[in-house]
């Protein structure tokens, strides 16, 4: 918590959330690596894999209840993301990636909501680029490895059906467009939005608790209340975006895959 | 985004509206810093508006050259 309790119930000014507020310190030492965001990506991590082992092994026809919970979460990113999106032909090379992308975003995105640990490690923007980044070299490459660089490189930044005049003006604009700006906007989508949503968490929570202990003033105890019951509203609402926003970074994902390994006609 | 692939039988991919947005914003910046550089270089001050407007007319028909069905000429 960013603001100070006073003793003597003096009356104090009310600090807002801010950045400031997703800089946590390290949980032993001094070193700036451990701290709770870095043990949650690990747990989180962990969690995915130690679930997906868990379930797949001794796997029988008739599934038990792990098996089958883990079945219905593969078939999910294998079914409906992959091979809806990337094709029947090739989707299964990048199953894999996209269970694990899907499932460690989920986990780590359902970290903001669960009590006393309530912070979403995404919500830290290196975390998001070394996600992104690790997508820009899976569509970019599997695009290498099935067109040749120069091939890739064409199948991006020219579009069938266009004069050399404006194939000139043209191939830098789908340069940009696929190459530079996807991993971007990729990033700051999913990290905006966790962002956001933990700073309205913290404004409610901090704003309720202000009002009502430490204003000072009767007047503002209901004020409070509201804003703590607005707080429950809004976490609500984030129970659908942290899955939203897992979904749809798992989904582009697939999308730029499927384009970067499509054939030319 | 290449045209998407027609495999008998499958649906049609829907085109990504980001797509969309993200050629707008990279046409009007590159063709607006385009038009600044240009500025800087001959010491005008109109190519920049020009460029940014550029930027997005090719924008607007990268979406249209893009998304079209494929059946059009």
């Amino acid at each position: 918590m960013s603001h100070v309790v006073l003793a003597g119930g003096e009356e104090h000014h009310f600090v807002p959330p801010s950045p400031a507020d997703f800089q946590l310190p390290p949980v032993f030492g001094h070193s700036v690596l451990f701290t709770k965001p870095f043990f949650l990506l690990v747990l989180g991590g962990l969690i995915v894999v130690v679930f997906f082992v868990m379930a797949s092994r001794n796997a029988s026809v008739v599934p038990s209840r792990l098996q089958f919970l883990g079945e219905l979460g593969y078939n999910f990113t294998r079914n409906t993301i992959a091979r809806d999106v990337i094709g029947s032909k090739d989707f299964m090379k990048f199953v894999p990636y996209l269970t694990a992308l899907f499932f460690f975003l989920l986990v780590n995105n359902y970290f903001a909501l669960i009590p006393f640990v309530q912070f979403p490690t995404l919500s830290l923007i290196g975390f998001v680029y070394a996600l992104g980044a690790i997508s820009w070299f899976v569509y970019n490459g599997s695009g290498v490895r099935r067109h040749g660089f120069l091939g890739y490189l064409k199948l991006q930044t020219m579009p069938a059906g266009i004069g050399p005049g404006m194939l000139l003006l043209i191939a830098p604009l789908e340069f940009l467009s696929n190459i530079l700006v996807r991993p971007v906007t990729l990033t700051l989508r999913l990290w905006a939005n966790l962002f956001a949503g933990h700073i309205l968490l913290l404004l409610f929570a901090i704003g309720a608790e202000y009002l009502i202990v430490e204003s000072g003033n009767p007047a503002y105890i209901p004020v409070g209340i509201m804003s703590f019951l607005l707080g429950m509203a809004v976490s609500f609402l984030e129970i659908l975006v942290l899955a939203l926003q897992a979904y749809i970074f798992t989904l582009l994902t697939t999308l730029y895959i499927s384009g970067a390994v499509a054939e030319e006609h | 985004m290449s045209q998407p692939p027609q495999e008998p039988g499958e649906q049609r991919r829907t085109a990504d509206p980001w797509q969309a947005v993200s050629y707008l914003v990279t046409g009007v910046g590159l063709y607006g810093l385009v038009g600044w550089l240009l500025d800087e270089w001959l010491g005008t001050s109109f190519l920049l508006p020009v460029g940014i407007v550029l930027g997005a007319a090719l924008g607007v028909y990268l979406i249209y050259i893009r998304f079209r069905s494929p059946d059009h000429q």
